[in-house]
């Protein structure tokens, strides 16, 4: 069974890459021939469908998208397939499934000492997330089918969508940290290809640089915790990183709940080296959490939290579909699912600091979609908003809540933004809400699927009943747990003093958020220091603890995200209002809308499945409740289904229940004449100058643009000095010195020195061959003469006793008088010629 | 009077070699160099003699003078063959014409 099941993820991981690979060597040659001239009449408008001329098709189409389709449809029976299996099997087979795949996964490299497995990280929230992906991905397939009709660069559309698919399986059944962070990468750039995939309007290709970009600042963060993992943990896998975690804990004295049994059997010697990350403090915060913020880094990047949220808005320039899958259902949920992931590798302050950026996200991102008027921007604040809730809930503990959040909101948010699509497409690719309205009675399956997911996000169930959608149980159930932490939190009377003075000092200094982290540390610290830590330990709890101590969480982390419950269906109803229901405010548009089949199916088939994921005790969120981290040393992992949630369950329904009634009945007593008292209410002067805040999304952009852009300017001004006057300054005056240095070298040591030298010799000896050819006058006569004196010479030199160079000389000087030209010489002394 | 010895043998043999160069040195007939050799040959021979006859016992410079002179006959054969070819080449035996081996 654990082989029929890795089989099916790795195929259902692996057939999208395939698609894609065949897509992009053969996608523009499948289906009718490209028609020219409508090729250059798509590229004049930017690629946007037409659909005034339904005519025209671009290469590829449509077989290139039902290839594409038919791949993650596939890997979508295949995610059944798993799912049924998974489903049927019991608790105790599921654990031996999943450790039968741990050891069937396959060596892939060794980073220095620690070997990097391939292998699928089989357990229930693999599954489910799988399956949710593979839905998703399908319905939007099919109707990208609709919505990419026309477009000239179809088939690239879905080339790119096949590789996304891949990448976000594997992110998903990743069980090496490091293959999570490769396909992490590897969904990013196909965020980057399809946000610019018009990449003639100059506004998607900034927005696709600028959501790369900021997504680099995240991962350096995500890289920095895989570093301090490997160096510490001296482990990336998911499943021993978290047991030699708790062993460097507990070695530390951080931890005195009971040991794991995969933590009890880690080597003393690297969970002594493991404990380094609790006694090494950077900055007076220990590694451990510097580790579990850098991780998260990358989750603020990917997730668009806080302070990173700039590129999610952007990135709405890309097509609807892409929107859709990418940056509502899937990627941008990537970030929640690793910190979902490394959820064990977290330490109290690293979670504090989570559940402050998630709180931060979710306020700042519902407050800004109040006022935007384009569809896709209204639903791109509430995703942000969504997340927020999500990494929130990671932050206060609620992991089932969070990632029960996350699938329940990857059905409706997939939903919302392809009935933004059918809007627009229906419209003449017109996004600006104030000029739709009434569209309910042209557009009536795209209205139902809308509101819907409009409900859903809302919140929307009668309490007490347990009848609800969506976002109403998965919401609820962060927001219980917040509860929980806020007011019935108990805590080990030890830690009380501690936790009290860290709590207080949260309140009273804000959302700084070193200090908050400090103040949290330094609970810990006043916590495990002692005279001897595990006497001190002993001492205050006889007993080891089963779960840690739960401390409180500030009061803003629990009545920030219950008033954003109360926004959140007003501004998503602000939008389904202002989009479908009243009057028409533009009558053009109002009278060529029009909805197409192949694309509105798929909205049905998303607000069914909506429906089902809201079903708690079916499939989604038993499938996560399953997979919770039962046993979580250091930070608290809270199941709704916590009896200690009791008091929360009966008052939260009082507090928020009826959230989703009055968001949208404010939505509907504002919106439903229009925007005329909207217009009203914004002239007012305080909420003139709120509403220009918030226009400006509390101007982010502007600080960024002056802080960030502008510093970067002012910098490569100076650089630009420098590298003008000093580093040309040198390079000019060493060229100056070498050329005159070459110039010595070639004109006088050179030319005159080693020519002068060579030519000299030449010359000289030519010379000598000049003066030793006057001997040679053909004269029979001179030459015996020469005999002659050579003889002399020989009689002087042996009469002289053998000083030859007597004799020599004298011959020499004899020959030399007799055989100088006289008569040449005389007319040369002469003048004559 | 006194004994005529060696050396007045060898003083006539050094003036008639002296003559013999000269007379090679300057005459510019080829005919003319050639009795220069003929001198300079017969020096050597006359020493070759007045050295068998004063210093070494035996025949050996008696030999030696016979060979000198056969030597010379046969040089001399040689040479007016060679001035033969030279005239037959230069309508003329000046020496002087012959220097086309000028360096």
């Amino acid at each position: 069974m654990a082989t029929a099941l890795q089989a099916c993820l790795l195929l259902g991981v692996f057939i999208p890459l395939a698609s894609f690979v065949f897509l992009a060597f053969f996608g523009s040659k499948l289906g009718g021939a490209a028609r020219r001239h409508e090729h250059a009449h798509h590229e004049n408008s930017h690629g946007h469908a037409e659909h005034g001329h339904p005519a025209a098709a671009a290469p590829g189409e449509p077989l290139a998208g039902w290839v594409a389709t038919a791949a993650i449809a596939a890997s979508l029976i295949l995610a059944l397939i798993a799912t049924f299996i998974w489903a049927g099997g019991d608790g105790e087979s599921r654990r031996a499934w999943s450790e039968q795949a741990a050891h069937g996964a396959a060596l892939w490299t060794n980073l220095g000492s620690v070997p990097i497995h391939f292998g699928v990280n089989l357990d229930s929230l693999t599954v489910i997330t799988f399956l949710m992906v593979t839905i998703c991905s399908t319905c939007i397939h099919v109707f990208s089918v609709g919505y990419m009709a026309g477009d000239p660069r179809f088939a690239r559309f879905f080339c790119f969508l096949s590789l996304f698919c891949f990448s976000m399986l594997g992110l998903v059944i990743a069980r090496s940290l490091l293959f999570l962070f490769i396909f992490w990468e590897l969904v990013g750039v196909c965020s980057y290809f399809l946000i610019g995939f018009w990449f003639e309007k100059k506004s998607a290709s900034n927005a696709a640089i600028k959501a790369f970009v900021v997504n680099r600042v995240g991962d350096f963060g995500f890289v920095i915790g895989l570093g301090l993992c490997l160096v510490y943990l001296g482990t990336l896998s998911l499943d021993s990183a978290p047991a030699v975690f708790e062993a460097g804990a507990r070695a530390a004295g951080w931890s005195s709940t009971e040991l794991s049994a995969a933590a009890a059997a880690v080597p003393a010697e690297q969970a002594a080296h493991a404990a380094r990350l609790f006694t090494t403090l950077l900055w007076g915060v220990p590694l451990a959490t510097w580790l579990g913020i850098g991780l998260f880094c990358g989750a603020i990047g990917k997730s668009a939290q806080f302070p990173l949220q700039v590129w999610l808005p952007d990135a709405m320039e890309g097509p609807t579909p892409v929107s859709a899958l990418i940056h509502a259902a899937t990627m941008v949920a990537a970030g929640v699912y690793l910190v979902a992931r490394v959820f064990l590798l977290l330490t109290p302050g690293a979670q504090m600091f989570i559940a402050v950026v998630g709180c931060i996200t979710l306020t700042m991102a519902a407050l800004i979609a109040i006022v935007q008027t384009d569809i896709k921007r209204v639903l791109a604040y509430s995703t942000l908003s969504q997340l927020g809730y999500m990494v929130f809930g990671l932050g206060v503990g609620a992991w089932v809540g969070a990632l029960y959040h996350l699938l329940t909101h990857a059905f409706f948010k997939a939903l919302l933004f392809l009935g933004s699509g059918q809007v627009i497409a229906g419209c003449h690719h017109e996004q600006d809400l104030r000029k739709m309205g009434g569209l309910a009675s042209k557009m009536p399956n795209t209205a139902i699927a809308f509101l819907i997911a409009v409900l859903a996000i809302s919140g929307a169930g009668l309490p007490w009943l347990n009848v609800g959608l969506g976002g109403y149980f998965s919401k609820d159930e962060i927001l219980a747990v917040a509860f929980y932490r806020h007011f019935n939190a108990d805590k080990p009377a030890a830690e009380h003093a501690a936790g009290e003075r860290a709590a207080g000092d949260v309140a009273a200094l804000g959302s700084g958020v070193p200090v908050l982290l400090a103040a949290n540390e330094s609970a810990h610290a006043a916590q495990s220091h002692g005279d001897d830590p595990q006497a001190g330990h002993a001492a205050a709890r006889p007993a080891p603890h089963a779960a840690p101590p739960v401390s409180r969480v500030p009061a803003a982390l629990f009545w920030l995200p219950i008033v954003i419950a109360y926004v959140t269906p007003f501004y998503m109803g602000r939008c389904f209002i202002l989009a479908f229901l009243g009057r028409p405010r533009d009558e053009h548009i109002h009278a060529h809308a029009r909805e197409t089949p192949i694309m509105y199916r798929p909205l049905l088939v998303l607000a069914g499945l909506t429906v089902v994921s809201s079903i708690p005790v079916f499939l989604f969120r038993p499938f996560v409740a399953h997979a919770a981290p039962g046993h979580a040393p250091l930070v608290p992992a809270i199941s709704g289904d916590d009896h200690a949630l009791h008091a929360a369950h009966q008052w939260l329904p009082a507090i928020v229940g009826f959230a989703w009634v009055v968001g949208l009945g404010s939505a509907w007593l504002l919106y439903r004449n229009g925007l005329a008292l909207a217009e009203r209410i914004r002239r007012a002067p305080v909420v003139h100058l709120l509403h220009h805040v918030l226009w400006n999304k509390f101007y982010f952009d502007h600080v960024y643009g002056f802080v960030l852009v502008g510093g970067t300017k002012v910098v490569a001004v100076i650089c630009r000095l420098f590298d003008n006057w000093v580093i040309d300054g040198v390079i000019n005056n060493a060229a100056y010195v070498f050329e005159r240095l070459a110039r010595f070298s070639g004109v006088v040591l050179d030319n005159r020195g080693v020519d002068g030298a060579v030519n000299g010799l030449g010359g000289g000896l030519w010379s000598l061959g000049g003066l030793l050819r006057r001997f040679q006058t053909g004269l029979a006569r001179n030459y015996i003469l020469l005999a002659a004196l050579g003889v002399c010479a020989l009689v002087v030199a042996v009469l002289s006793g053998g000083q030859a160079s007597w004799a020599l000389a004298l011959f020499v000087a004899a020959a030399a008088a007799l055989l100088t030209p006289w008569e040449q010489v005389r007319r040369g002394l002469m003048g004559e010629r | 009077m006194f004994d005529i010895g060696l050396t007045h043998y060898l003083v006539v043999s050094i003036v008639v070699f002296c003559l013999g160069v000269a007379v090679m040195a300057t005459k510019r007939n080829a005919i003319g160099i050639l009795l220069g050799a003929e001198l300079v040959l017969n020096a050597a021979a006359l020493n070759f003699v007045a050295f068998g006859r004063y210093r070494v016992p035996g025949l050996d410079g008696q030999l030696a003078a016979v060979f000198v002179i056969v030597l010379a006959a046969a040089e001399t054969a040689l040479a007016l063959a060679i001035f033969l070819n030279f005239y037959a080449n230069h309508a003329t035996i000046d020496v002087d014409q012959g220097a086309s081996l000028k360096g």
